[in-house]
């Protein structure tokens, strides 16, 4: 029996941690203001550039990485304990491709409003979440983690050719497209905050209603039908949940990958097996991470930017490497 | 004992070899008769005909034939080596690991050694950090492909950093290897490709008898008399070679190196290791991957990357989705 961990000295932690993270998303940048004019600037004070630079240029950024980081962390933290396999990210399984390949199509037929392409992003992450879930039914792969995400980057791969041929077929359409596949939370439009803030809201609702019958789950589909939950409309919310949470992240910040794996892996090395615990632990992580890539995004290359999705690559094939590496793999 | 079944399995792969090859002489923007561009190899056609198929087609044809042979050589020898059909150059993250190092030498980040050479430090390094990383040889198949999974999103990104800091010029230089193209070679390169080639086939054929018995587990191999880590080294060092070699003339087109190799087991006698039906099949396939490319939506020209990717990853989905008591691990 393992002793019950406390979930609070980690989460206090981490929100400590996520603060400071946040503070320095508005104070570092790759731009020639200077720290402590930015400082000045938060505190309400400082020069007109300062201001201009850290409420209308980084504000909505950090604002953005927050929500992508919350909503990726979360998101990796429900596929994994549904699927029981810690390498079941929405990036590695295909999901996000999914989305920014709806996202692709949408703007090559010229979708502009940030609601449709919301709207497309979701629906591309629901297909590719049913494709998951229809794999993890074939017959022997489910217990299969490795086939499953090398299918999974098969299907990346295969979705990044057809978006290239896309982006080949139309030069308008293809610097539009380059600007969402690279992953990035630089000078996205705010009307995109707005498009995603319902579902993402109603994405925390639903994870507040799955989370008990998704630990019940973690006993065993039939100890959980047995404490009166439904495994079956349980999946279907949680895929719903995943949908719409990824979905948006990408329509944020496009398809990030990575995110959904490090996230739930830090979480868990705290908050032990307790999905519940896990998620709570995701809430302030998932923003520390993305936002955390972020700033680094601005500062290893300044005065030029990298973009978010290499950071988070850099930081998170390390950390499937680390997992791979643990003699064996750890089983959820 | 004369091999039948191995013969007429490598003649008809030569046939459609010879026929791909062809069609692939007389077709494009200028459409020219297979006849045609048969005179036009032996010299004696109109001048126009002769600059196309001479000039234009041939040397681009020759550069795809031999990156596609010694990537299915390669992927055919790493299969076997580790004993698993998906450790293929392109799963384990080789090719981009050579691609990153090759676009390093154009864009000039770091030594400014030939392609080539890069691109093979990159193979090389990707492939020690896979087997590292993986232990045991890289038998134990789940570690080995998801540490590759690793490997190759790590050289993307860095990749990505480096396209990043450049000028816009050299970066579109480098742009056509990020995904795999025969418009980017080098005529040095695709000398230095075939120099390693016929080496490297040549030194395969001539521990194939010890490859062939790598498909019994390591004890009866040994009883056997294969030197097993002489054979593995050397195995290994010739996948390297081949396919860091291949990535500085064509990319990363690894779907090749999985593809052409399952193609030759399946024709081939069972038991043995087709190397030479590998090759042959790698090299029609790239040489029908890339006349796909000039072709089907002319005048835009489609990477051959792509086309590879866009046919061959239904396929290898079909491999991994399809239900099998064999699990990988």
């Amino acid at each position: 029996m393992v002793a019950s961990r406390s979930l609070f000295p980690p989460l206090f932690v981490a929100g400590f941690l996520l603060l400071i993270i946040v503070l320095a998303s508005l104070v570092y940048g790759a731009g020639p203001v200077s720290v402590s004019d930015a400082f000045a600037a938060v505190a309400g004070g400082g020069t007109e550039e300062a201001r201009f630079v850290v409420t209308e240029l980084r504000l909505p950024r950090t604002v953005l990485g927050l929500l992508t980081g919350l909503a990726l962390g979360l998101a990796g933290a429900l596929l994994q304990s549904m699927t029981r396999n810690p390498l079941a990210e929405p990036g590695l399984l295909g999901v996000s491709a999914g989305s920014g390949f709806a996202v692709a199509v949408a703007i090559l037929f010229g979708a502009t409003t940030a609601t449709l392409t919301t709207v497309v992003a979701q629906l591309g992450a629901l297909a590719g979440c049913a494709l998951v879930i229809a794999a993890t039914r074939v017959q022997g792969l489910g217990n299969d983690p490795v086939r499953l995400v090398l299918a999974g980057a098969t299907l990346t791969g295969l979705l990044l050719a057809l978006t290239s041929m896309l982006m080949l077929m139309d030069q308008r359409a293809a610097d539009e497209i380059r600007f969402w596949i690279t992953g990035s939370i630089a000078g996205k439009p705010l009307a995109m905050l707005q498009a995603t803030l319902p579902s993402i809201a109603i994405g925390l609702v639903l994870i507040v209603l799955v989370a008990r019958p998704l630990a019940a789950m973690a006993l065993g589909e039939k100890a959980a039908v047995g404490l009166g939950h439904h495994p079956g409309r349980i999946r279907f919310l949680i895929t719903v949940t995943v949908a719409l949470l990824v979905g948006s992240a990408t329509a944020l910040a496009g398809p990030l990958i990575f995110v959904g794996l490090v996230v739930p892996f830090i979480a868990r090395a705290f908050s032990g097996p307790d999905i519940r615990k896990t998620l709570w632990l995701c809430v302030p992580i998932g923003p520390a991470v993305v936002l955390g890539a972020d700033v680094i995004s601005r500062l290893i290359a300044a005065p030029a930017e990298l973009p978010l999705g290499v950071v988070t690559a850099l930081i998170g094939a390390p950390v499937l490497l680390a997992i791979v590496r643990a003699g064996r793999m750890p089983s959820l | 004992m004369p091999d039948t079944r191995t013969a007429l399995v490598n003649l008809a792969l030569l046939l459609l070899l010879v026929a791909v090859v062809l069609s692939s002489l007389s077709m494009g923007t200028v459409q020219v008769s297979p006849l045609d561009a048969v005179t036009a190899l032996t010299g004696k056609a109109d001048p126009m005909t002769d600059f196309v198929v001479k000039e234009l087609r041939l040397s681009r044809i020759l550069a795809g034939l031999l990156s596609g042979a010694a990537l299915a050589v390669a992927g055919c020898l790493m299969q076997t080596l580790a004993r698993n059909r998906l450790a293929t150059p392109g799963i384990i993250g080789i090719d981009n690991a050579a691609t990153a190092f090759a676009v390093a030498s154009v864009v000039g980040v770091g030594l400014a050694l030939a392609p080539s050479a890069m691109a093979l430090a990159g193979a090389a390094a990707a492939t020690a950090l896979a087997f590292g990383l993986a232990g045991a040889n890289g038998t134990r198949g789940y570690r080995f492909i998801v540490a590759g999974i690793g490997i190759g999103a790590i050289a993307g990104a860095v990749m990505q950093v480096m396209l990043s800091r450049v000028a816009i010029d050299a970066a579109n230089a480098a742009y056509p290897w990020t995904v795999g193209s025969l418009n980017a070679r080098s005529e040095q390169s695709v000398q230095v490709l075939a120099i390693g080639l016929v080496a490297g086939y040549l030194t395969l054929l001539a521990i194939s008898r010890a490859l062939n018995t790598l498909q019994f587990s390591d004890a009866v191999a040994i009883a056997l008399g294969t030197r097993l880590k002489l054979t593995r080294i050397l195995g290994l060092a010739l996948s390297v070679l081949l396919t860091g070699l291949a990535v500085s003339v064509c990319g990363p087109v690894g779907l090749i190196a999985l593809l052409a190799p399952e193609f030759a087991r399946t024709i081939s006698r069972p038991g043995k290791v087709p190397l030479t039906a590998s090759a042959l099949a790698g090299a029609s396939f790239m040489v029908i991957a890339d006349l796909l490319g000039r072709t089907l939506f002319s005048p835009l020209e489609i990477p051959v990357g792509i086309i590879t990717a866009i046919v061959g990853s239904p396929y290898l989905l079909w491999i991994l989705l399809k239900p099998s008591k064999r699990s990988l691990t």
